[in-house]
């Protein structure tokens, strides 16, 4: 498999519609794994989204899902799985006829559409008694479930899934994302839109950030925090000293806060030149006065390089 | 980082040909139109013209009730112009049930977003449109063309004269009548129903595109002193057309005769007038007006 039909491909592709800007000159190549898009509403996400799907045609420039034009609708679609934000489903169904109906678009024959609806609901953990009531009944939830049902039920190859955890309880939440993280570790891609930035920061393994249609910053999560280099960065030390720590760290230039931790037994430091704080942490753990257990980054995750670069909470974008 | 097993297996089997996919758009149609009490009633109040008709048939061809019930009047007679009236009345019988149905297949779509969901399949805009055309014009023709064939069979069955063979042209005339106004309704009840999104202003939306352009024409032809307005009047239009498919006398005087290159330019139009709105108006994405 050559790395063209490996890959999604976005070669300096524009979107207006009419005089709005949807998309400007995004260039962008995403590998198998997760994706998370991330930016304030009306950055062009769900442009960029559209345009992956082939719902969108680019103004400018050229789009490959896996070396497919969406031209070739029936190879393009049958390689892409879609989960719209939209709440919308064709009205009096029930979850098992509108997986079913999707399937059969697909041009499934009805036997391996009926195998293959069945699978998609046990995955998505529906109960077989709720996907045969009428969808128009279902909680948020529940519907959410159904359309990320129809999303992977005919298995396609990229998953695009636009807020997929709106009106997800915690529990189902988590099952949601243990599921795209899984389908991400098989070697689909799962390109993820979600304004719940802490959640979908743990199964993620690239971001990518954009506002005003404009590509800011793309790429693994903690190789995108290294390059904000004029914020300084967050780290979390745990160690039986916390007190003693902060007041070494204090005495260097390069140490701008060092805060303790509520529960008492860490320190976060905040320092501009990361290098040199791990140098300086490595001295004072040879020199045996502070027991160090553990040290992490604490902000190199996506709702920080959001707040960092685009300058807004993450959490209510 | 994730470990990628490539181990992630596409979907590889038998896949039925492009062709059939509208059909499943125009099955989930069929179930939309067809599970609101109010399409079976429209349904039903279509036939009953139906059952009137049939008993007239039958006490026309009927001497001893001709005899009993219209005192042996010769008054009734079953010809070409007794199935165009048929004709009519069902046509416009099929005008409401496609202003009822086609808000429901469309609107609804429109109105909850679901379009994006739809076409991110292997259909194109096309075959969306078409799937809930063949739903919309199969309904219509369970009041149009069927009823009155089955009272055409009837009529050529009941007749003691030799009546069947004389008349066979009727047939060809009330399907190609029919389907024609079928068509004309389907693409003006589906451009209507994709341009207004709330479905009761859509429902009379679509009966005033058929009848305002009549006043319109009527308004043109008083003040330029001329009768080319009456292209404007659909329910003209189709008229002059039915009683000229099925033999009839025409509906105006000679004078004010409608040519037919005319009559089917005008529909012609009309046609290309919705197909442009249902492009503009069936994406997968929002369409922002202005």
């Amino acid at each position: 498999m050559n790395a063209a039909t490996d890959t999604i491909r976005f070669e300096n592709v524009s979107k207006f519609y009419g005089e709005v800007l949807g998309v400007n000159r995004i260039t962008l190549r995403l590998e198998p794994g997760v994706t998370t898009l991330v930016g304030p509403n009306g950055s062009g996400k769900t442009t960029l989204m559209n345009l992956m799907t082939g719902l969108v045609q680019p103004s400018r420039g050229e789009v490959s899902v896996l070396g497919l034009k969406p031209s070739n609708a029936t190879e393009f679609f049958c390689n892409v799985g879609y989960c719209a934000q939209f709440d919308s489903f064709p009205r009096g169904l029930t979850g098992f006829q509108f997986v079913l109906d999707s399937l059969m678009l697909f041009g499934m024959s009805d036997e391996d559409a009926h195998g293959l609806a069945v699978e998609a609901l046990e995955r998505v953990q529906l109960d077989a008694a709720a996907a045969h009531r009428k969808i128009a009944g279902y909680s948020k939830g529940m519907r959410q479930k159904v359309r990320l049902a129809q999303a992977v039920a005919h298995h396609p190859r990229v998953l695009v899934l636009d807020e997929p955890l709106n009106g997800l309880d915690p529990m189902a939440r988590a099952e949601s994302l243990a599921l795209f993280q899984e389908l991400g570790r098989q070697g689909m891609h799962v390109v993820i839109s979600s304004h719940i930035l802490d959640e979908v920061d743990r199964v993620s393994d690239r971001v990518v950030l954009i506002t005003g249609g404009y590509l800011i910053a793309q790429g693994n999560i903690h190789e995108v925090r290294q390059e904000v280099r004029d914020k300084p960065m967050q780290l979390l030390v745990r160690c039986d000293s916390p007190e003693l720590l902060a007041s070494k760290m204090f005495a260097v230039n390069h140490c701008v806060e060092a805060r303790l931790h509520a529960d008492g037994r860490g320190v976060f430091v905040r320092t501009g030149d990361v290098d040199q704080f791990y140098r300086i942490l490595n001295e004072i753990a040879v020199e045996g006065l502070v027991k160090i257990e553990a040290v992490a980054p604490f902000d190199d995750n996506a709702n920080a390089i959001y707040q960092y670069l685009i300058g807004s909470e993450g959490g209510t974008v | 980082m994730s470990v990628f097993l490539h181990d992630y297996r596409p979907y590889d089997g038998v896949t039925t040909s492009l062709w059939r996919r509208p059909l499943v758009l125009a099955r989930y149609g069929m179930a939309e139109a067809w599970g609101s009490k109010i399409t079976t009633i429209l349904f039903i109040a279509a036939l009953l013209p139906c059952v009137v008709e049939l008993v007239m048939i039958y006490l026309a061809d009927n001497p001893v009730a001709r005899m009993l019930v219209l005192r042996g009047s010769p008054v009734l007679v079953i010809n070409e112009s007794f199935f165009v009236n048929v004709l009519e009345t069902q046509c416009w019988f099929a005008l409401v049930l496609a202003a009822w149905i086609a808000p429901r297949l469309v609107s609804f779509d429109l109105g909850d977003n679901a379009l994006p969901i739809l076409l991110s399949h292997p259909i194109s805009r096309f075959g969306y449109v078409l799937g809930k055309f063949i739903a919309l014009a199969w309904s219509l023709s369970y009041v149009t063309w069927m009823p009155v064939l089955v009272l055409l069979v009837y009529q050529c069955y009941a007749s003691p004269e030799p009546w069947a063979m004389a008349h066979l042209g009727l047939a060809f005339g009330i399907v190609v009548g029919s389907l024609l106004w079928i068509v004309v309704l389907a693409l003006i009840g589906l451009a209507v129903s994709s341009w207004v999104k709330w479905r009761v202003i859509a429902t009379g939306a679509m009966f005033a595109v058929v009848f305002v352009p009549a006043g319109v024409g009527g308004i043109t032809d008083a003040i330029l002193r001329t009768h080319w307005g009456l292209l404007l009047n659909v329910p003209v239009v189709m008229t002059e057309i039915w009683r000229r498919l099925l033999g009839a006398p025409p509906l105006m005087s000679p004078q004010l005769e409608l040519p037919n290159t005319a009559m089917a330019v005008v529909l012609l139009l009309a046609g290309l007038a919705c197909i442009a709105v249902l492009n503009a108006r069936i994406r997968a994405r929002e369409v922002v007006r202005g």
